[in-house]
């Protein structure tokens, strides 16, 4: 009970019903705007991840890790030699930054061929087993622009997933007791 | 105390707190929320008059809308992923921020700084209620407390005001505590000189 009589619960001891409901909804609020944004920038750029962290050196010069990376997805435009695209391999959750380097047919069904500027082979040993080619469907986006080190933060937390809860926790329990006006 | 019309001022029953209101005193939201909650208190319990809500409820709604469009958007994108979901993601999107942009002008222009409505009963029946409106601000880095008190007798659509000016050192002490007694003796003072005011008229 000691935790309880914290002094700093006063001011929520004193709500009444109403008030209280209103620093859920404030929480829910700040939730709700960051989803939102996310939201929206997927229907506005059509990728279902519009911003991603460079994970690796693998691109290096033009990309470093910890860059933050803005990505579009425009179905109709064909995907092009020298692009760099980011995508997925089916079975895993990790997108990769890479650039096309042969492509296969021109219609809807292209297949391509991915390396990294910075690494030595292909990326035939990164597919599944058994794929030799990508396709239009495991694209997540294209690359447009960049914001270099802003990603790190990203990276720090995944690395260090207590510090990214204990964060989260302390930033949602301040807004929970915090009343503005 | 009462008056030779028979009207009773409850203000003398101060409610008793049953724990002194102690605050973080260099928080200004801190200080204003006691004041504000401490004068709402004595019109509420002292005074006989009855909250209406409908402000608080309407800012409330808005809010409850906003985070329903939200949480629809992300059930709706579990269920059916991305692109499929586009159409679903732009409404949910587009009516959270507009409903964002209302919640603005709904706290900037019907509420302005009203942080309380209160109605209280005639006690001759006769009347429609009287209207008690409480308005404050405190501007940052300065320690005056803005009151603004308007009544509405029964059933009129334009007031009479009173404001108080003080300082808040004058409510609370070192350690943060208020001191509810000399705050009630001066809301009871712009009260009664409103309702004193009118009935000169």
């Amino acid at each position: 009970m000691g935790l309880l009589e914290l002094s700093c619960l006063d001011e929520v001891r004193r709500m009444d019903k109403r008030q209280l409901y209103y620093q859920f909804l404030n929480f829910a609020m700040i939730v709700s705007s960051a989803l939102m944004i996310w939201k929206g920038l997927m229907v506005v750029t059509g990728s279902e991840s519009p911003i991603v962290v460079v994970l690796s050196g693998s691109m290096e010069p033009a990309f470093h890790r910890g860059d933050l990376l803005f990505l579009t997805h425009d179905r109709s435009e064909p995907i092009t030699v020298g692009e760099i695209v980011v995508f997925k391999v089916e079975g895993r959750d990790i997108p990769i930054v890479h650039r096309v380097i042969k492509l296969h047919g021109n219609e809807k069904g292209a297949h391509f061929l991915t390396k990294g500027d910075n690494n030595l082979v292909d990326d035939r040993g990164l597919y599944a087993p058994g794929q030799m080619w990508l396709t239009e469907k495991d694209v997540v986006g294209r690359a447009r622009g960049f914001l270099p080190y802003v990603g790190m933060v990203t990276i720090l937390m995944n690395d260090y997933p207590k510090l990214k809860y204990i964060v989260l926790a302390t930033l949602g329990i301040f807004v929970l007791i915090h009343r503005e006006n | 105390m009462s008056r030779p019309d028979g009207r009773k001022l409850a203000f003398d029953e101060c409610p008793s707190d049953s724990k002194p209101v102690k605050v973080e005193k260099w928080d200004l939201n801190a200080v204003k929320n006691a004041l504000d909650d401490a004068c709402k208190k004595a019109l509420n319990e002292g005074y006989g008059c009855v909250e209406d809500h409908s402000l608080m409820d309407g800012r409330l709604a808005i809010c409850t809308v906003a985070v329903a469009f939200s949480a629809f958007a992300l059930v709706w994108d579990l269920l059916h992923p991305f692109p499929a979901s586009r159409f679903v993601l732009f409404i949910c999107s587009a009516s959270y921020f507009v409903l964002m942009g209302v919640l603005t002008l709904y706290t900037s222009i019907r509420e302005k700084s009203c942080c309380y409505v209160g109605r209280r009963k005639d006690p001759t029946g006769l009347d429609p209620d009287d209207v008690w409106l409480l308005s404050s601000n405190i501007r940052k880095f300065e320690p005056t407390y803005h009151l603004s008190v308007e009544y509405r007798p029964g059933g009129q659509s334009e007031g009479r005001h009173a404001t108080l000016s003080k300082s808040v050192s004058e409510y609370f002490d070192e350690t943060g505590t208020l001191d509810g007694d000399k705050l009630w003796s001066d809301l009871q003072r712009l009260a009664v000189s409103l309702q004193d005011g009118k009935k000169k008229q």
